[in-house]
């Protein structure tokens, strides 16, 4: 079977990839819009890289996967959070259904693949996984250490490293910019490098998919050197060197995806998709201190600042646990990427929806004078499905790309010097190959319509469960009518992790006379 | 010293293992603090505690970081030994390599 090839592009948008792609910066991109098919492509809330990989790995939209942000509730009451893994996937996912019928998979770079899933093939993890740990993301047993031959394996540049990973988070100095963008060139590479091992020296796979999430840190830190629009009119020598830069990393990035598609060989079905797309953003709404403001939250002012530690990690996860009055809280935003309020209150949670969304309507963006929160959902809105307690009881969506910080503040509103980028609602999706149409726009379809898709292309049949629908008008008429889709029934199915690193009695044995040895076991 | 000792052993073969990944050269014992002598973000002790878990059980590790997090800045580490006592403590008696 010929392969089906997934090319992720973490939160690529047509308002960046169309002007590269008019300039001749994007050859390749161009020329597999010509021969297929194009749509933008509508994420889930929230515009998320968690919940929206999971979605186009599952078909389905949060409150029936139950993964919401990059960390996740203990439980529906909890105050506590924990880090999102593969094990809060709950649903069947294009790599468990694609395996179950007997096909291998290659995945590599996807988030929430961790601890990653027993399929039948080849899986090394993205998202949030250290460098340091990604030995233990690796899947068959013996992974990392194939890989680690491999002259271009550097685990530091091709895993997340919090000291440059804080860089897309806090800013960094204009002098660090370069090696910025110039990191996330190579690390493209790192990837692409295995990739072509894993279909080299392997036998072949036939879900192979590789998710290159360079774009979407770049475009944070750099919107303004890449979108047209925000570009200023008269660059300085640096800000040219920083837009030469990131049209360099976009001209190799089309250089790896070209390569990727001839690795995969000429009767290989293409699918392009990003998870979110992308805008400019200046403004930031301090939402704890609205909600203190407001009445709704206290602090505990004998708090010691978790703030003094800005890197992801244990004190991002637990900064409210510590730093609210919790007698005097009875509404909250445990994260700013989750655009959601907690209630604490379960007496009076109706009312309390009811009152924060009619007060939320009310804010204004000092700026414009226009309202600075477009919606307002309850979580029984916004993610219906089994899970949905598991999410924030609100949910909102700010106007003009606006960002929500949790941390304490004077002021409500701040408004950035330079556009920074954001996520927003629409992706983008391509598709070429044998059986799918040439020279075809397609309206808007849905992140969640890419798993079927994926699902007939591999001949694999489609569960009646999915939020989304195989997209027809993308596919050659002849073959729907030959090989029209089939449906299973639905599945669910708990992610089943690969084994762990396990030790052998011998080690362990050693590793206990060591310690006999220095005193610490009797 | 009270930690289980196969738990304790368990424990250093990973973190030994991973060591050699990341060419930290130090000694590691009971009494290494994972941070401040490894080298470790505190992500990737979040990110160890989905491997223990996968390895123990369900643990209430979120918990026990909101513990560490809330201490103050310059003790928001803990050692090796540690980790284990807190194994040791809350799991509900699965046998290493069982979970």
């Amino acid at each position: 079977m010929a392969p089906t090839l997934l090319l992720g592009i973490d939160g690529a948008t047509f308002t960046v990839l169309d002007p590269y792609m008019q300039r001749g910066v994007m050859p390749f991109l161009r020329d597999l819009t010509a021969r297929g098919v194009r749509a933008p492509l509508r994420t889930i809330m929230p515009p998320l890289t968690p919940p929206a990989w999971t979605s186009l790995m599952t078909g389905k939209r949060p409150g029936r996967h139950g993964v919401f942000d990059f960390f996740q509730k203990e439980s529906a009451d909890s105050e506590y959070y924990a880090f999102t893994t593969s094990q809060d996937v709950r649903s069947a996912t294009i790599w468990s259904l694609a395996s179950a019928h007997g096909r291998r998979v290659i995945s590599l770079n996807f988030p929430m693949m961790f601890p990653p899933p027993a399929v039948d093939g080849a899986v090394v993890p993205g998202g949030w996984m250290p460098w340091r740990q990604l030995r233990l993301g690796c899947h068959p047993p013996g992974l990392f250490d194939r890989l680690k031959r491999l002259p271009s394996f550097d685990p530091r540049e091709l895993a997340l490293d919090m000291e440059l990973e804080a860089k897309a988070i806090e800013g960094c100095p204009d002098d660090e910019y370069a090696d910025w963008i110039r990191l996330h060139s190579r690390r493209e590479e790192r990837w692409f490098e295995i990739l072509r091992h894993l279909m080299t020296a392997d036998e072949p796979a036939e879900l192979v998919a590789i998710m290159f999430d360079g774009v979407d840190k770049l475009q944070h830190l750099c919107w303004r050197f890449i979108d047209p629009a925000c570009r200023p009119d008269r660059p300085s020598p640096w800000e040219q060197e920083m837009i030469d830069l990131c049209e360099g990393y976009f001209r190799r990035l089309d250089a790896l995806l070209a390569a990727a598609v001839e690795l995969a060989g000429e009767d290989a079905t293409v699918v392009v998709a990003s998870d979110h797309g992308f805008g400019p953003t200046r403004d930031l709404f301090h939402l704890n201190s609205w909600l203190e403001q407001q009445g709704y939250l206290a602090w505990n002012d004998a708090a010691d600042g978790a703030g003094e530690q800005p890197r992801i990690g244990f004190a991002e996860m637990t900064r409210h646990v510590h730093e609210l009055d919790w007698d005097r809280t009875v509404a909250y935003a445990a994260t700013p990427t989750s655009q959601g309020i907690n209630i604490v209150s379960d007496d009076r949670r109706d009312a309390l929806r009811t009152e924060l969304a009619d007060a939320l309507r009310q804010v204004r963006n000092p700026a414009t004078g226009r309202p600075l929160v477009t919606d307002v959902l309850t979580r029984d809105e916004a993610f219906p499905g089994p899970y949905r307690d598991l999410a924030p009881d609100l949910f909102l969506a700010l106007a003009d790309g606006a960002a929500v910080s949790i941390v304490r503040s004077d002021a409500l509103w701040q408004r950035r010097p330079h556009p920074n980028g954001n996520h927003d609602w629409q992706g983008v999706f391509l598709a070429a190959g044998p059986h799918i149409r040439a020279g075809v726009r397609l309206d808007e379809l849905s992140i969640v319509d890419v798993a079927p898709l994926l699902l007939y292309s591999l001949d694999v049949p489609i569960p009646g469960d999915l939020d989304g629908r195989l997209p027809v008008a993308a596919i050659v008429p002849e073959r729907l009518r030959t090989r029209p889709p089939v449906a299973a029934p639905a599945v669910w199915e708990p992610a089943p992790a690969a084994s762990d690193v396990t030790y052998d009695p011998e080690e362990e044995a050693t590793i206990l006379n060591r310690l006999r040895a220095l005193g610490y076991v009797e | 010293m009270t930690a289980d000792p196969r738990i304790l052993a368990d424990v250093l073969a990973m973190v030994d293992e991973l060591a050699g990944d990341w060419e930290y050269d130090g000694e590691i014992t009971p009494d290494t603090f994972f941070l401040a002598d490894m080298g470790l973000e505190s992500l990737d002790l979040v990110v160890l505690g989905t491997m223990v878990q996968q390895r123990y059980g369900r643990l209430p590790f979120a918990e026990y970081l909101a513990e560490i997090g809330g201490r103050p800045v310059e003790e928001r580490d803990i050692t090796v030994a540690e980790l284990v006592a807190f194994i040791g403590e809350r799991h509900a008696g699965v046998g290493v390599g069982e979970a």
